[in-house]
């Protein structure tokens, strides 16, 4: 176990904007094969903490890994290419551009262009209904598939860890359930997942661990289970009154 | 006389259908819920409603007047206030100007009076803080004293959602159009606004539609439920009638709701 | 030991590169030719000509950047010591060795036919009159030695920081203006200190820098703080007081500014009347871009039509027969009028475009203004290309009599309104004060018509006392409207426009008439910027109102700080009463060549680093560093639920 090295690793990371200091000795790793949410209010730091995985922010102190390799000044284009995408809040499919386009953007920065015919057809078989529209505008799709298409645009960089970043935010019941049921489909296929939520009951319940971010700080990190017992956490972020 | 009246209310987008004839009544001092799944033509019909863009066919009588067509200040003017799905504040204003510029259409002062500063100007602007105040006391402690004067965006996410239906509040309006006012808002938040909502029409007096993802929220403030797929109403009717009709479990709700 | 530790917190990297900006820097400035366009012009005199001085903030900025680190809250306060130094000298070394190598070689190649600037009087300047190898080293002991001097100022203290870099500058400001400060001691009948503070050379003497810097630094002790203590004890006052008291220190300062040009002499009343136009138009463009948030990058249109306006009303030889030979104040109402249509024809079709296509829309409009001026078949009304000659025939007539009248409409109308509102809230005393109002309006009203000619002042466009007293005057009524109007309704429409038009509608905000009205005030203010300009010069072509003088009235208001009145004229002073405006010299004539490359320079540095302004509004500045006020929600006093 202790050899593992983690896909995502970061080792005591504080960032600031301007003088204010946002994230505080953030420690968090995420092992192949995982699904780990970070859940969090808002203005807890889970934004920030997206942004120093991509590169977007530097860490005043500490490291990004990824993979074992220091990341912590590599632009996000080298980060995309070496095995982490996102899947962004609201899905920001490029409306105007078809499906197939929009999965091909995700390739972008590949150097092994002749594999993408493969992994076009995996993510076919992952969803189906991607491929009966794929001469589609993507803004023209349904939520369900606009979901699908996203997830597939990022699965197409061949990432080591797949950030998602709030799957259930504003989204219909049905929707919420469906992007989860992909989350877990994905796995199952092999993708290490992140997921960056504030619906802590549907996040843990397909989470193997989870980590709680409070004002820049991690205050809790546990398996899922624990963490859906824990009755601070039932309390402050469940939903249960007492 | 149902204070808004909707017949075959009909939006395209290029190809697309948005709005596909939405028929829709609220009485006065009622509280309806228009639930849907994304892309069911939710916004759009609060976009047309609010003069956003004018519908292509139907008719919108407000108080027995039509206003499709309107421009959006005209509507406002006319009685009909509306909150943002993702918070659409004047951020670099403070809180009290942002409800203070709501009252525009309510106030008159121009040019001159402001470069004279007449007595009326001075009245006017005394009246608008004063109306601003009593609007943000509605929301308790939450948006009053030192908040007065900090600029919006530095609220938190839920403060800035009370604002934005406080601002809609600053118009003066008799209905209230709130397009999922507890989006992203914690669970003991989202309860506290439910509360509000309620009180909103029983204290206030408004008349509200609003958009709602959050279930127990629908249950809790609904007089009456739609449901739209598709840009067309697939349901109507109480919380319990709708949250078990398969159409909308199908489309909407993807299991049948707990029930409480 | 010490010199060990000190060296180990110096990052390597950060000195190579930074010393090599440095050094590519000086490099540039040495071959565009401004170290040797500048080099006759002495600053201290006889160490520090303003050549020298081109290069010596160099290593100085640089060798305090090196060692630079920000105060970062939750972390280690940065540590002070040798090292920052060490650092600022080897920086700064780095910085003279490159520019010693550019001295290296073209003491031996000639490349003036690439480089014209890099003559063989620049090899002498940068070798200090040596031979080039000896020159070099010069310069990279000199740059090293400025670096450490740079990187002193992380060493000391806040207070000494501030004290010793405000000598600094105060040295440089009193060197610079030798000519202005030189003019304003004759006035105040004071020549003879003129002769102790400058050498011949137009330098100040060492011994007055001395004693400027001991000054400078004593004044400092003395008063740091007070200015801040002043303002909380105004705004501790009553509403009402601070009413008064406002309006006490306005007209006061309105005082000192209208006697003031009779001791500033010719050269400085023509430098800030031209600053004094740049306020204008630039407190109108403010109106349209800052508090409506309309780009608009042809504004000189307005400038043009309030030019243009003034000259066919007021010139003997206009090209028409429509030749009415008015006054200038009588022509005034005409240039609003004219102002006013400009201002809604350029509106009316842009009333639905943003950003970037209302921005190149309306550029395009200032062009079309410019050519419609110039064309032929409009030369019977506007002169061609010829223009239009004798502009208010020199003269300026202010008749008294007409404003005291204007003013009594104005009192009787505000008395008027009092009246009526005292009647409504049957408020007798304040009715009482109302009809004095009344009254004295009246009064003024009947006694300025019945004597217009009395206490004419007449004033001549080559005049530079008046003309800069006329301008002032014009400033402060700008100034007074854009402030009335910012916190008013519809100051406050504008705003919500600027912030989300979308939105601002669905609250209520008519936004054409919003933007019309943005549109006009900005016109008019333009339009009497034009107006002033015309009579002030005599003579108008079409070439006074190109591109660039919108371009520059934008940079001005950018540079001063967008939506705020301190900062238009911040940086009209800064950037007009400095660098000098498109055609007209600043305070420093020296810097006339390269006005616009410092334009620009100053343009990109303030867009990175300071994008809301010199002297900013206190929205604005929140608005672009508002990530770092959000304090109260990181620190967590905003938690929900528990308050």
């Amino acid at each position: 176990m202790t050899d593992r090295v983690p896909v995502l690793e970061f080792r005591g990371v504080n960032t600031h904007y301007g003088p204010v200091h946002i994230l505080k000795d953030v420690d968090i790793e995420i092992f192949a094969g995982e699904i780990v949410c970070l859940l969090g209010g808002n203005a807890s730091g889970k934004t920030t903490t997206l942004k120093a995985v991509l590169g977007m922010v530097t860490p005043t102190t500490g490291d990004v890994l990824l993979d074992g390799e220091v990341v912590s000044e590599a632009p996000t284009s080298y980060r995309v290419e070496h095995g982490v995408s996102m899947v962004p809040e609201n899905r920001r499919l490029f409306k105007r551009m078809t499906v197939l386009e929009n999965l091909e953007i995700g390739a972008y920065l590949r150097r092994d262009t002749e594999n993408l015919a493969d992994d076009l057809e995996q993510i076919f078989e992952l969803f189906p209904r991607v491929k009966e529209r794929l001469s589609q505008k993507a803004g023209t799709l349904s939520g369900g598939e606009q979901q699908m298409v996203a997830v597939g645009r990022a699965l197409m960089a061949k990432p080591k860890v797949l950030l998602m970043d709030e799957p259930s935010m504003g989204l219909a019941p049905v929707l919420v359930s469906q992007n989860f049921e992909i989350i877990e489909q994905i796995n199952e296929a092999g993708t290490t997942v992140f997921v960056v939520e504030q619906n802590a009951n549907m996040a843990l319940s397909i989470a193997d661990r989870g980590y709680v971010l409070q004002t820049g700080q991690i205050v809790l990190a546990d398996t899922a289970e624990n963490l859906l017992a824990d009755p601070q956490m039932r309390q402050a972020y469940l939903g249960e009154m007492d | 006389m149902a204070l808004l009246e909707i017949e075959g209310l009909t939006k395209q987008f290029g190809g697309l259908l948005a709005l596909g004839g939405v028929d829709f009544h609220i009485e006065e001092g009622e509280i309806v819920s228009v639930i849907g799944p994304n892309g069911a033509g939710k916004t759009t019909f609060f976009n047309t409603i609010s003069g956003m863009f004018p519908p292509d066919e139907g008719e919108i009588l407000f108080d027995g007047r039509d206003v499709a067509g309107l421009t959006p200040d005209q509507i406002t003017k006319r009685g009909i206030a509306r909150t943002f799905q993702n918070v659409r504040l004047f951020p670099n204003m403070t809180v009290l100007e942002n409800i203070m510029v709501a009252q525009h259409s309510r106030t008159h002062k121009g040019v001159f009076s402001a470069l004279f500063q007449t007595p009326g100007f001075r009245k006017e602007e005394q009246e608008i803080r004063d109306r601003a105040r009593d609007v943000l006391g509605f929301f308790g402690t939450r948006l009053i004293g030192y908040r007065f004067d900090q600029p919006a965006f530095m609220l938190s996410y839920a403060n800035r959602r009370r604002l934005e239906i406080a601002r809609a509040m600053g118009t003066q309006p008799r209905l209230l159009l709130l397009d999922e006012p507890t989006a992203g808002m914690n669970p003991r938040e989202t309860a506290e606004l439910t509360g509000l909502i309620r009180k909103l029409r029983d204290e206030r007096g408004f008349t509200i539609v609003v958009i709602e993802h959050e279930m127990k929220v629908v249950r809790d403030v609904s007089d009456r439920v739609v449901v739209l797929d598709h840009g067309v109403q697939i349901a109507e009717g109480s919380y319990d009638e709708v949250s078990t009709n398969e159409d909308v479990i199908e489309a909407y709700l993807g299991r049948p709701a707990e029930s409480h | 030991m010490i010199e060990l530790a000190a060296t180990s917190e110096i990052d390597t990297r950060k000195v190579l590169r930074l010393g090599a900006i440095a050094g590519i820097t000086a490099v540039f400035v040495a071959a565009i030719g401004m170290v040797e366009v500048f080099d006759t012009r002495s600053v201290i005199d006889p160490v520090l000509s303003l050549g020298y001085l081109s290069l010596a903030w160099i290593p100085l900025l640089f060798g305090y950047r090196v060692t630079y680190e920000p105060v970062l809250e939750g972390m280690e306060p940065p540590r002070k010591g040798p090292h920052n130094l060490i650092g600022g000298a080897a920086a700064g070394l780095v910085g003279g060795a490159v520019l010693g190598a550019f001295l290296l070689v073209i003491d031996v190649i000639d490349i003036r036919e690439i480089l014209l600037n890099v003559t063989p009087e620049l090899v002498g300047i940068l070798g200090f009159d040596q031979s080039a190898a000896v020159g070099a080293t010069i310069l990279m002991a000199l740059g090293a030695g400025l670096g450490a001097i740079g990187g002193m100022f992380h060493v000391l203290s806040d207070r000494w920081r501030r004290a010793v870099s405000s000598a600094f500058v105060w040295v440089l400001i009193i060197g610079f203006i030798e000519l202005v400060l030189g003019n304003v001691f004759d006035g105040l009948a004071v020549g003879f200190l003129d002769d102790l503070v400058y050498s011949e050379n137009r330098g100040v003497t060492i011994g007055a820098a001395v004693v400027i810097a001991v000054v400078v630094i004593f004044m400092h002790f003395q008063f740091t703080g007070r200015a801040s203590r002043v303002r909380e004890r105004f705004q501790a006052l009553p509403e009402n007081k601070r009413r008064s008291t406002g309006f006490m220190v306005a007209t006061a300062l309105m005082a000192v500014g209208l006697l003031a040009p009779s001791v500033f002499g010719p050269f400085l009343n023509e430098v800030l009347a031209t600053v004094g136009l740049f306020m204008l138009m630039g407190l109108g463009l403010n109106v349209v871009v800052g508090f409506a948030g309309l780009l608009d990058l042809g504004y000189v249109a307005f400038f043009a039509v309030g030019a243009y306006t003034t000259a066919v009303f007021t010139s003997p030889l206009t090209p028409g027969d429509f030749s009415p030979e008015l006054a200038f104040f009588s022509a005034l109402p005409f240039v609003i009028i004219m102002a006013a249509i400009a201002g809604i024809i350029v509106g009316t079709p842009v009333i639905r475009m943003r950003g970037d296509y209302l921005a190149i829309v309306t550029l395009a409009f200032g062009e079309i203004a410019r050519l419609v001026f110039q064309a032929d078949w409009l030369k019977g009304t506007f002169g061609g290309a010829q223009g239009i000659l004798r502009i208010g025939e020199g003269m300026i007539v202010t008749l008294f009599g007409y404003v005291l009248a204007g003013v009594g409409i104005v009192v009787g109308i505000i008395g008027f309104l009092r009246w009526r509102s005292a009647r409504a809230d049957d408020d007798a005393s304040s009715a009482k004060t109302a009809g004095v109002w009344i009254g004295l309006g009246t009064v003024a009203t009947v006694a300025g018509l019945l004597f217009p000619d009395f206490a004419s002042w007449t004033v001549t466009g080559i005049d530079s006392e008046a003309v800069f007293r006329l301008v002032l005057i014009f400033v402060a009524l700008a100034a007074f409207v854009s402030w009335r109007l910012q916190d008013s309704r519809i100051g406050r429409a504008w705003m919500a426009m600027r912030e989300d038009e979308q939105v601002a509608e669905t609250m209520g905000i008519n936004v054409v008439t919003a933007k019309l009205l943005a549109f006009i005030i900005g016109a008019i203010l333009a339009a009497l910027g034009g107006a002033l300009f015309a009579v002030k010069i005599g003579t108008i072509f079409p070439s006074s109102f190109k591109i660039v003088q919108s371009i520059i009235i934008l940079v001005v208001v950018i540079v001063g700080g967008m939506g705020s009145l301190r900062g238009v004229a911040v940086g009209a002073l800064v950037l007009i009463g400095v660098l000098g405006g498109p055609t007209q010299p600043g305070m420093l004539r020296e810097f006339q060549e390269f006005k616009l490359l410092i334009y620009g320079v100053l343009l990109v540095y303030m867009m990175l680093q300071r994008p809301e302004g010199l002297a900013p509004s206190a929205r604005r500045s929140q608005e672009l560093h508002g990530d770092e006020l959000k304090q109260d929600v990181w620190l967590g006093k905003d938690q929900e639920g528990e308050d």
